[in-house]
């Protein structure tokens, strides 16, 4: 099979399995899904982000709760990146085969880390002395439950009050955690990218059937046209989606620019495309019953967590004293 | 290297020695006759090296794959080489035309020609027949080998200097209004065809009004069946689309260096707003090279081309307008740009008022944001258009 033809199979398996429930660890681990990216000889399968980055586009069009992020696109990712150890290997192992629940925090003691309080191993990235990064591994201690809105997702506040393991990262431990956080950037923008197109798919359902003055409601320019910029949104966000992820699996120098792009845009526009969503389906939108909420809640965290479009946007304009140097044209243009 | 860097440094080396130097301020308010001069000059020096029209298949003088060509669009931005303003339409719209619908000897006798140097202009909208192109009243009546055709059309690019035109005209009056259009290619040069040009908001006169008194046109020359016009224009150009875009879109990620350049870095209200064109730009600028490789492979979407229109268009809107709010006064004076330059070419607020030729033409914003609802969505459509 092409690596093309191995995404739509995997596109529709994950399609019709999470449009019947939310899988839990065990699910997961028989799906193959929380291997992923672990490696074949430590029960994975050896695959890439490109993989995962299918898993949470379905995840995100189904709002799928459960464990896949924090395990799989977290804690593996994190575990991928250290120095190999029997006792890494070993909880590579576990994750692959569903026998254990893991929890990140990026940010030491942090306020919202996913999954927290159910994990069963924490992974704690931590400064040492001199200021470099490594990785406490810890069996899961105190974590007080943050509730959040988007009923979708689990926080909690952790503290360090155990001391584990110290693992080590491999190579440049900042670029490291950078990476890591380029791929939480990517995962959510993939998850925003599912769920803008679940929205628009219902409002153009909802558009073709519902009617009001005597036609359906999708036949006026002014919710059709909406429709239409909902279209381009996703369509721009895909690729810049797909950018990314090729970005990070090629671990390509500008990875973390492209990585700042898909999110601040993505996450952006899932969420005027979800509360567009709301708009066009009116009163029935509204409701509680109708599940829109659900979304447009999903989509408004997305956008926060791991960083704003604001801040994202920030990191990319970075570059720009360097790149208006390069192009200063005063010179050549009268 | 890559076979891609190979032809990326080729490209550049090319450029570095063919674009002309200080064009743009030899271009800056120039006669009429100098600019054609100018473009017909240039345009063979592109042709000479392969690059005037690497979208054609390679039969003709083209041939090169998508991602060269994208990479020769980066690069002839990057060195800021005039733009191929005048030829557009004939490398482009008349090409798309005769390839996919024309007859082997229209194509023997134009593609050639074009390659030559002949300009096409486009004959579609009229007073009455803007966005409902399909309501076109100008008339081609049968008579013996040929055709009369009597009526007016308007937006004709350049029409003055073209020597062909791709024209639309009803040849059934009976039939449903697309069902009675048919598409013909018209000799500027024929008698009864009075060309004028007209005033733009922008100042200059591209755009052009053609009236129509008994012109003749030779059955040969239509494209397609008879009535079959309609068909034809939506299948030949909407591919083409794509295939324009691509170079703009490059040409629009040049200019973003420019406003980068143009912008007060140091206020994080202008880099938020900088960062946010650059993420919409490489979104455009994917979908573009996708779309383009989609078509190549007989697999274009219903809605692609209204899609990259629509988003570009819009994009440019606010890029340019971005760049007359940060040029202060300075910008509001600098009265002129350069022909044969972009729609980015630095004259912000020129650039800004010129973006509605990109908003307005070709299908506005409305009816680009209806066909793809229609088309690309599905949405029902309106009662009184569904007739």
């Amino acid at each position: 099979m092409s690596p093309d033809e191995l995404h739509d199979e995997l596109r529709s398996v994950a399609r019709q399995v999470l449009g019947k429930a939310d899988p839990d660890l065990a699910q997961l681990a028989a799906l193959g899904w929380l291997g992923l990216e672990v490696p074949a000889g430590l029960d994975g399968a050896g695959a890439s982000l490109a993989e995962t980055a299918v898993v949470l586009e379905e995840m995100g069009r189904a709002a799928t709760a459960g464990p896949y992020f924090a395990t799989a696109v977290l804690g593996a990712g994190t575990l991928g990146m250290l120095v190999p150890t029997p006792e890494r290997d070993d909880l590579l192992r576990r994750v692959a085969n569903g026998d254990c629940r893991l929890s990140v925090s990026l940010d030491g003691e942090s306020g919202f880390v996913a999954d927290a309080a159910q994990a069963d191993r924490l992974l704690v990235v931590a400064r040492d002395p001199g200021g470099d990064p490594f990785v406490l591994s810890m069996t899961a201690g105190d974590a007080e439950p943050r509730p959040v809105l988007d009923a979708t997702r689990d926080f909690a506040r952790v503290t360090v009050t155990n001391v584990g393991e110290r693992w080590r990262f491999t190579g440049d431990p900042e670029a490291a955690v950078q990476r890591l956080r380029d791929r939480a950037a990517v995962a959510l923008a993939c998850d925003s990218l599912g769920l803008s197109e679940a929205m628009l798919e219902a409002t153009v359902a909802y558009a073709g059937v519902r009617k009001q003055f005597g036609r359906p409601i999708g036949s006026f320019q002014a919710v059709k046209h909406a429709c239409a910029d909902m279209l381009v949104q996703v369509t721009l966000g895909r690729e810049l989606v797909r950018a990314a992820v090729e970005a990070l699996v090629a671990d390509d120098p500008d990875a973390s620019v492209a990585a700042s792009m898909a999110k601040a845009y993505v996450c952006g526009a899932a969420v005027d495309i979800a509360g567009k969503a709301m708009q066009l389906h009116g009163g029935v939108g509204y409701t509680w019953e109708s599940g829109v909420h659900v979304y447009l809640k999903r989509a408004t965290l997305n956008r926060t967590w791991f960083g704003s479009p604001a801040e994202h946007r920030r990191r990319i304009a970075a570059r720009y004293p360097a790149m208006a140097q390069l192009s200063d044209r005063s010179v050549s243009f009268p | 290297m890559t076979d891609l860097e190979d032809f990326r440094a080729t490209v550049r080396d090319w450029c570095r020695a063919h674009v002309p130097a200080g064009w743009r301020a030899a271009q800056t308010g120039v006669a009429d006759d100098e600019f054609v001069a100018f473009q017909q000059a240039w345009f063979q020096e592109l042709r000479g090296a392969g690059y005037a029209v690497p979208h054609w298949p390679a039969a003709w003088g083209g041939g090169l794959p998508v991602p060269e060509q994208a990479v020769l669009y980066q690069e002839l931005a990057a060195h800021d080489a005039p733009r191929l303003v005048l030829a557009f339409v004939a490398i482009h719209h008349a090409a798309s035309t005769l390839l996919g619908a024309g007859t082997d000897e229209q194509r023997r006798r134009h593609l050639p020609a074009i390659l030559d140097g002949e300009i096409w202009c486009q004959g579609f909208s009229e007073p009455e027949a803007g966005s409902d192109l399909a309501a076109l009243r100008t008339t081609a009546r049968r008579s013996g080998d040929g055709y009369v055709v009597n009526g007016q059309k308007l937006w004709a690019s350049w029409a003055l200097h073209a020597d062909w035109c791709l024209l639309l005209a009803r040849t059934d009056a009976e039939a449903p209004k697309r069902a009675g259009i048919s598409y013909f290619l018209l000799d500027m040069r024929t008698p009864g065809l009075d060309v004028r040009p007209i005033r733009q908001a922008t100042g200059d006169s591209h755009f052009c009004e053609m009236f129509l008194d008994d012109v003749t046109i030779p059955a040969l020359n239509l494209v397609g069946e008879e009535n079959a016009g309609w068909r034809v224009a939506q299948e030949t150009l909407g591919a083409e689309r794509g295939m324009t875009m691509l170079e703009l879109a490059e040409r629009l990620a040049h200019g973003f260096r420019w406003l980068v350049a143009a912008s007060p870095l140091d206020d994080p209200v202008v880099q938020d707003r900088l960062a946010g064109f650059e993420c919409e730009l490489a979104g455009l600028r994917a979908v573009c090279r996708n779309f383009v490789e989609r078509a190549d492979a007989g697999r274009a979407g219903p809605a692609d081309a209204s899609i990259v229109k629509l988003h570009y268009s819009e994009l440019l809107q606010r890029m340019t307008g971005f760049g007359a709010e940060v040029a202060g006064m300075d910008g509001q004076s600098v009265l002129a740009k350069p022909a044969s330059s972009g729609w980015e070419s630095g004259a912000w607020v020129l650039d800004f008022i010129g973006s509605w030729e990109w908003t307005i033409p070709g299908g506005t914003s409305e009816i680009q944001r209806t066909i793809i609802g229609e088309r690309g969505l599905g949405l029902p459509r309106e009662p009184a258009a569904a007739s």
